[in-house]
């Protein structure tokens, strides 16, 4: 018995154990199986294999039974799901729906999930901007929430790895708030997006339009074909799978990767309950975990355990691991973890049309949505009334217009011979929300879900500063839309709850100081060194990029550190 | 034959069949299974021969033999409010009392040119299910020809894999 109880141990014992499986996740594993450690890959959700779990991937939009509109009756079982854009009869089966994976809106929070292999990174939007010494140095600059432990320089490296493994679009734009990278070509701009680039730079310093960068394959490199990828084709049905592999998700990238080592235990129906903690020995040594299905409880073993199970899954687990020496959860010593929480603020959308260059029109499809405008204001000096600001991105695009007012062979006439529309150009907000303690995520006393885990509660709100941000939006858009001759401009205030926007960060935010952060600049908990958050979580800001080449290149920069580390015996 | 060619024409011919007069059928209720919709064969029979009307056959398809009356009621059943769904059938109801009213015959015997003009003539109801029936049905009429194989495949192609992007394409 003695010996089957050594070895049932040793068979639950890896050198890292890495807590979920998206673009963050999953990364971790490739770095680790690739240096040849032997890593248990945990995922609450079910296995999601490359192409062959896409089932909808070659539909047409006529093999769908509602023609991608969800049922009312869905809408009203899944108010969360429905109000994500993605979340369409081609979709569905990639998100959680609301009553499967219930949590307290302590206020209105809409919080999307893919609980699957792979995550988010299967159904995300697959922007990718690098951050640069104007967003590190924010909260030191500012006087909000705490510096940043880290610069641009420790960063750059690590940007550099990760978009030449996951294939990234864009132009190298020469912006010193946006800064290069290692790009495949871009998908260029059109011939409306181009005139608002051209009209924007003719009139202001240091405002630009430039190709939204994309983690999209435009050119394959060898490595990107090593990896079983080929060209994006232009589907732009990327929430399906892609079976080509044209965009950057952990099915079809880092998973198959680290799989190839040998390295891998993949552990889908893993839901991790907690991180098991010696107290004798002053670190964490493995996690517990429930079956998703059967619910028994397992536990397993490693030196190194990161935690990248989605930002605010993050905290649960964490807030969740209690120990005698961690009563609030672990590496919690000063009562910040959960707090401080923050997102993008997505709530303003500016459209209007342009009469001229009717001599074209787009043919295909851009993977890439059209043009990026990074934030301009406040990033050399504060001069508005609002701290930070906002990036956002711009379209342009003609309609086929179709007639449908008519009956008979009128009607069908008119619906088959579409008109061309003039172009109308639309741009979206994407901007920076201040962490504040009041905006944060706790475990509830009593509420408990299937798995015997407590429900998260969720209480974050806008501010007044995300108001007038808003209001900034709209004033200097329809500014540099006028200057380009834009006309009927409609801004339209986007009412969505926070949290829709799925940048969810922050709750255990990296810093130099324990009193007033929860990890430090290599993303270990500062009391509890073998502990890795690399996602969401672990942001003391937000700034405006779409947050996950950052996560992607944190997560590389962590685990080689760690593998360092172990090496040396220090962990 | 192709596997899509063959689905067609087998749809086709489930299309024939499924507007057989009622006599043919012996249940008397709708073809396809319906959750919320209480809809009789009769009225089947009339809204495949309102689809008609919307887009009727040409050169092309029309609205009954591309199923069009049964993805209406499909889109209704699933996708609309209650609220909607009985301003629906109640419409459907009074559509077929006016429309008797209208044109001194049924509807369904209706030769064509005053089918389409009575359609035409919907806005000047007072009847607010009709209405809304009427514009339900068009919506979805107009969506489903739009979205369906015959069209995306022959008339307005839909590309799956386009492998291209133009933003400078001659107009």
């Amino acid at each position: 018995m003695a010996n089957l109880a050594i070895d049932s141990i040793k068979e639950r014992t890896f050198d890292a154990i890495v807590i979920g499986s998206g673009a963050s996740g999953s990364w971790a594993a490739k770095e680790f199986t690739e240096k040849g450690l032997k890593t248990l890959l945990l995922e609450r959700g079910r296995n999601v294999e490359h192409v062959k779990d896409y089932p909808t991937t070659n539909l047409y939009p006529y093999e769908f039974e509602h023609r991608l509109e969800m049922p009312y009756e869905d809408k009203q079982k899944n108010p969360i799901a429905n109000r994500c854009y993605n979340y369409r009869e081609d979709s569905k089966h990639f998100f959680v729906k609301d009553d499967e994976h219930p949590y307290i809106q302590v206020k209105d929070f809409d919080w999307i999930r893919g609980y699957q292999v792979g995550g988010k990174s299967l159904l995300w939007a697959r922007q990718v901007q690098r951050w640069s010494d104007f967003d590190f140095e924010g909260p030191a600059r500012d006087g909000f929430s705490v510096d940043w432990p880290i610069r641009y320089k420790d960063i750059a490296p690590w940007y550099s790895y990760v978009e030449r493994f996951v294939g990234v679009s864009g132009n190298n734009d020469g912006i010193p708030e946006l800064p290069d990278g290692e790009h495949l070509p871009a998908f260029p701009l059109n011939a409306v997006e181009d005139h608002f680039s051209k009209s924007v730079a003719k009139h202001y310093k240091n405002r630009h339009v430039i190709s939204a960068r994309c983690a999209h394959l435009s050119k394959p490199n060898p490595i990107h074909i090593e990896q079983g990828r080929v060209q994006c084709q232009n589907r732009v049905l990327c929430q399906r799978g892609c079976p080509f592999g044209g965009y950057y998700s952990a099915n079809a990238v880092t998973i198959p990767w680290a799989q190839k080592t040998g390295n891998l235990t993949l552990r889908p129906h893993s839901v991790v309950h907690s991180i098991l903690y010696d107290e004798t020995k002053g670190k964490a040594t493995g996690v517990k975990v429930i079956d998703a299905n059967t619910k028994e409880e397992m536990e397993f073993f490693a030196k190194v355990i990161f935690v990248n199970a989605s930002a605010l899954n993050t905290n649960l687990i964490l807030l969740n691991s209690i120990s005698n020496r961690f009563p609030q959860g672990l590496g919690n010593d000063n009562g910040l973890m959960g707090k401080y929480v923050a997102f993008h603020n997505y709530t303003a959308t500016i459209g209007a049309e342009y009469d001229g260059l009717l001599q074209y029109r787009t043919d295909g499809r851009n993977p890439a949505g059209g043009g990026y405008i990074p934030r301009f204001r406040n990033v050399y000096r504060q001069e508005t009334d609002f701290l930070r600001g906002w990036a956002a991105g711009f379209g342009a695009g003609r309609a086929e217009i179709r007639d449908t007012s008519g009956v008979g062979s009128a009607l069908k006439e008119g619906m088959l011979n579409a008109k061309l529309g003039t172009w109308r150009v639309h741009s979206h907000m994407m901007a920076e929300t201040i962490p504040k303690e009041e905006n944060f995520v706790s475990l509830d006393a009593d509420q408990k879900d299937a798995w015997g885990i407590p429900l998260l509660r969720i209480s974050i709100d806008y501010d007044e500063n995300d108001r007038k941000m808003r209001q900034d939006y709209y004033e200097q858009m329809t500014e540099m839309y006028e200057k380009a001759g834009f006309t009927n401009i409609q801004t339209r205030d986007d009412n969505r709850r926070p949290g829709n926007d799925i940048h969810e960060m922050g709750g255990v935010r990296m810093g130099h100081d324990p009193k007033t952060s929860l990890l430090n600049k290599w993303h270990q908990l500062h009391a509890c060194q073998n502990v890795f958050v690399t996602d969401g979580a672990c942001m003391t800001s937000t700034s405006t990029q779409n947050p996950t080449l950052t996560y992607m290149a944190f997560t590389a920069r962590a685990a080689n550190y760690a593998i360092d580390e172990m090496k040396k015996g220090n962990l | 034959m192709n596997r899509r060619t063959a689905l067609r024409t087998f749809l086709y011919i489930a299309g024939g069949t499924l507007v057989l007069p009622a006599c043919f059928r012996e249940s008397g209720k709708a073809s396809i299974d319906l959750t919320n919709l209480s809809i009789s064969e009769d009225d089947e029979h009339l809204l495949a021969e309102v689809t008609e009307t919307l887009i009727p056959a040409t050169d092309t398809p029309g609205g009954k033999e591309l199923l069009l009356h049964l993805f209406v009621l499909k889109m209704v059943d699933d996708c609309h409010t209650p609220e909607e769904q009985k301003q629906f059938t109640k419409g459907l109801s009074a559509f077929s009392v006016w429309s008797k009213q209208e044109l001194g015959t049924g509807f369904t015997i209706a030769d064509a040119n005053s089918r389409t003009e009575l359609l035409g003539k919907i806005g000047e109801s007072t009847d607010e299910d009709l209405k809304q029936f009427f514009s339900i049905t068009k919506r979805r009429t107009t969506q489903g020809y739009l979205n369906s194989q015959y069209v995306m495949t022959n008339l307005v192609k839909y590309e799956l894999v386009p492998g291209r992007y133009n933003g400078y394409a001659p107009a």
